[in-house]
């Protein structure tokens, strides 16, 4: 049985390895891409060996068996609750939406359709991150006392930097990964967040936040901080990190989810970068999404743990202004 | 389905089986003259203990050879007689003559013959080749190994009492640290900048130091590049060294294996029990890879696509045998203090 998906958008940079997951997938057909610049969508059409299609509603009358949203955040609710009603199974980057309000109503129109939303957080199927999860699973460090994250990139410009499309900068951006493995550690929320959030302090005259610095209270008793920053100049030699060091009463973990790497230096390029050889976190994801079609099982990843990872960014947006710590879960916003 | 069965249920031999359980064929079984040793393999992987090599042969489609170096010839030859396709751990073998002899084997009985150098399907090293041959580094000028950790030789349970050294400590089994260690790294070298023309060596002896085992080969390629391996089994105890670098005229790749695991978990119970020594290696230190990405998986499951398409291994048997030519050349060069040229290069008989 072939199953059949298809790409709407590729706004987000993620649709790039996405689409090249699911060619290595034995049994999955990309059916088609949509996109609303239609250059791009027939460039990776093209690239990609398949269709482009002009609309969105084109590709989703191809009775596809899921689609994968990677449209700038704003546009996530529009097109799922375009996909809902088609398409069983969809695959939304992250973060989820812009807005609770927009959250919610995803889950909602996507539960009325029996269509299952699921939230793209490929952070989860690193490979070093699964170990780390395991550690805790057998209760190896005890009672947790801190953990230290941070989720570092480049500043990525485009509609990243457009608020009305990005709904905010590199806290919303890069909170959301860390909260979501946070949340999956130790099935728990955050309860209260405090942020310094710095705008254009990095980057003179962006226009929106590009530096952030959380520090939370999860439900199990543990504090911790998140740094979200767009702090890599172009000249690292890497895009950013995911890292997490947990203390506890027994022991100490770390974890640095990109540190398999190969330093490269090439006069042809004029600097150093480093090239992951660790496994392909992209794959894993897509991989699960296709399972979850296959096999018709509940999602990994919910739209409710989108919904959950959101609030916190936006909790944090809501200290910055107060000046003062926020309690979760927000009210109706 | 492919029957697969393995000779030699040590390290190795559970390592393979590991990873023949997760890939689409049978385990048969296993076959080792220790006794006892097969009834833990079998316990832990499946399949049986067969009694004799023949038995093995009669009841499976591939062979997987995992004995001690020195005994990788006769099952080979056994398996190749009996018409099965052959996977052999590496060294091909212990000596030039065998490895011939071997190779000859396979091509007149018409059997596939794999030699397990594992490091070519390690990510890492793989990647690394890419990007050498994407060009990005230019024209290749220079590469550097390392490879060693401390001695193999007592288990960690035991004192150095006799009858507890295992075979690596056998000169004449093993072919110490240069054949067992270092040809990976010369057979990496080689896969990214050819052949090489010359080695240069020098290292500890059985003589020099006992239990400790060590060399600095410095080699020289036909295309002019200049190669560096170090091989040791004298390292005071901590994390094993893997570190390699590579060169061009416009550019350079380093890995280094001791930087900071992507995972490290330190439990204060253990470091209270470990002495000041082995605290600065964690135990926990771990660098974790989806299990389709793990290195003996790859290598195996390269092995069966091969076998199903026809297509050559990215290992030959040819490569196998350079492998040990060029390991022997460097044992020859610390015996003699000369350089050794590859080219007509022969073992004295032994």
């Amino acid at each position: 049985m072939t199953i059949r998906i298809g790409m709407l958008s590729f706004a987000h940079m993620h649709a790039y390895s996405y689409a090249a997951c699911l060619k290595q997938i034995p049994g999955v057909e990309l059916v088609g891409i949509a996109d609303d610049d239609p250059a791009r969508g027939q460039e990776m059409a093209r690239r990609f060996g398949t269709r482009f299609l002009a609309s969105a509603e084109a590709l989703l009358d191809e009775k596809l068996d899921g689609v994968i949203l990677c449209a700038e955040n704003a546009r996530h609710r529009s097109l799922t609750e375009l996909a809902a009603p088609h398409t069983p199974h969809i695959l939304c980057e992250k973060p989820i939406a812009t807005t609770l309000a927009d959250a919610q109503a995803m889950i909602e129109t996507s539960a009325a359709h029996g269509a299952r939303l699921q939230i793209a957080f490929p952070v989860r199927f690193s490979p070093p991150v699964q170990r780390l999860k395991a550690v805790l699973d057998e209760g190896a460090l005890g009672r947790i006392y801190s953990v230290k994250a941070t989720n570092h990139g480049r500043m990525p410009g485009g509609w990243f930097v457009d608020k009305a499309l990005s709904g905010g900068g590199a806290v919303i951006d890069h909170t959301v990964h860390v909260i979501d493995l946070l949340r999956w550690f130790w099935n728990t929320e955050v309860t209260e967040v405090y942020a310094e959030i710095g705008y254009s302090l990095l980057h003179p005259d962006l226009g929106i936040d590009d530096a952030g610095m959380l520090s939370f209270n999860l439900a199990t008793g543990a504090y911790g901080t998140l740094d979200t920053s767009w702090s890599r100049p172009t000249s690292y030699p890497t895009w950013g990190d995911v890292k997490l060091e947990v203390l506890g009463e027994k022991g100490a973990a770390k974890v640095d989810a990109f540190n398999q790497h190969l330093a490269v230096y090439s006069d042809q390029t004029g600097r150093g970068e480093w090239v992951n050889w660790g496994s392909n976190i992209d794959l894993g994801l897509i991989r699960n999404f296709v399972d979850t079609i296959a096999t018709g099982r509940e999602p990994f990843i919910t739209g409710y743990d989108g919904l959950k990872a959101l609030e916190v960014a936006l909790a944090a947006y809501r200290s910055a202004e107060t000046g003062l710590p926020v309690s979760l879960p927000l009210g109706s916003t | 389905m492919k029957r697969v069965g393995i000779v030699g249920a040590g390290v190795i031999g559970t390592w393979h089986a590991a990873r023949w359980r997760q890939l689409p064929v049978e385990l048969a079984g296993f076959y080792d003259v220790v006794a006892g040793a097969t009834a833990k393999a079998v316990e832990e992987f499946g399949g049986r203990a067969y009694e004799s090599l023949d038995t093995m042969l009669a009841a499976v489609d591939v062979v997987d050879v995992c004995t001690p170096t020195s005994c990788h010839q006769a099952p080979v030859l056994a398996a190749a007689a009996a018409g099965k396709d052959v996977v052999c751990e590496k060294p091909l073998a212990r000596h030039l003559s065998d490895a011939e002899e071997m190779i000859a084997a396979c091509q007149s009985a018409n059997v596939r013959l794999f030699v397990a150098q594992v490091v070519r399907f390690f990510r890492e090293f793989s990647q690394a080749k890419a990007i050498l041959d994407s060009g990005r580094l230019g024209h290749p000028g220079l590469i550097r190994t390392v490879r060693g950790g401390s001695p193999p030789f007592i288990p960690p349970s035991g004192g150095d009492e006799g009858g507890e050294r295992s075979w690596f400590a056998d000169f004449e089994q093993s072919g110490g640290v240069i054949m067992d260690l270092s040809i990976h790294d010369i057979d990496f070298a080689r896969w990214c900048f050819g052949d090489v023309e010359r080695v240069f060596a020098r290292g500890l002896t059985d003589a020099d130091a006992q239990l400790h085992s060590h060399a600095l080969i410095v080699l020289r390629f036909r295309n002019g590049a200049i190669g560096h391996v170090e091989g040791s089994w004298a390292d005071p105890p901590g994390r094993f060294r893997t570190l390699f670098e590579i060169a061009g005229d416009q550019g350079l790749i380093e890995f280094d294996g001791l930087a900071p695991a992507p995972l490290t978990v330190t439990l204060k119970a253990n470091a209270r029990r470990m002495n000041n020594e082995q605290a600065i290696s964690v135990p926990g230190a771990e660098s974790p890879l989806h299990p389709t990405d793990d290195p003996y998986y790859r290598e195996l499951e390269h092995f069966l696509n091969c076998l199903e398409n026809g297509d050559e291994f990215l290992v030959s048997p040819q490569d196998g045998l350079e492998a040990v030519r060029i390991s022997l050349a460097a044992i020859e060069s610390i015996r003699t203090g000369l350089p050794i040229y590859l080219d007509g290069f022969e073992e004295e008989a032994a």
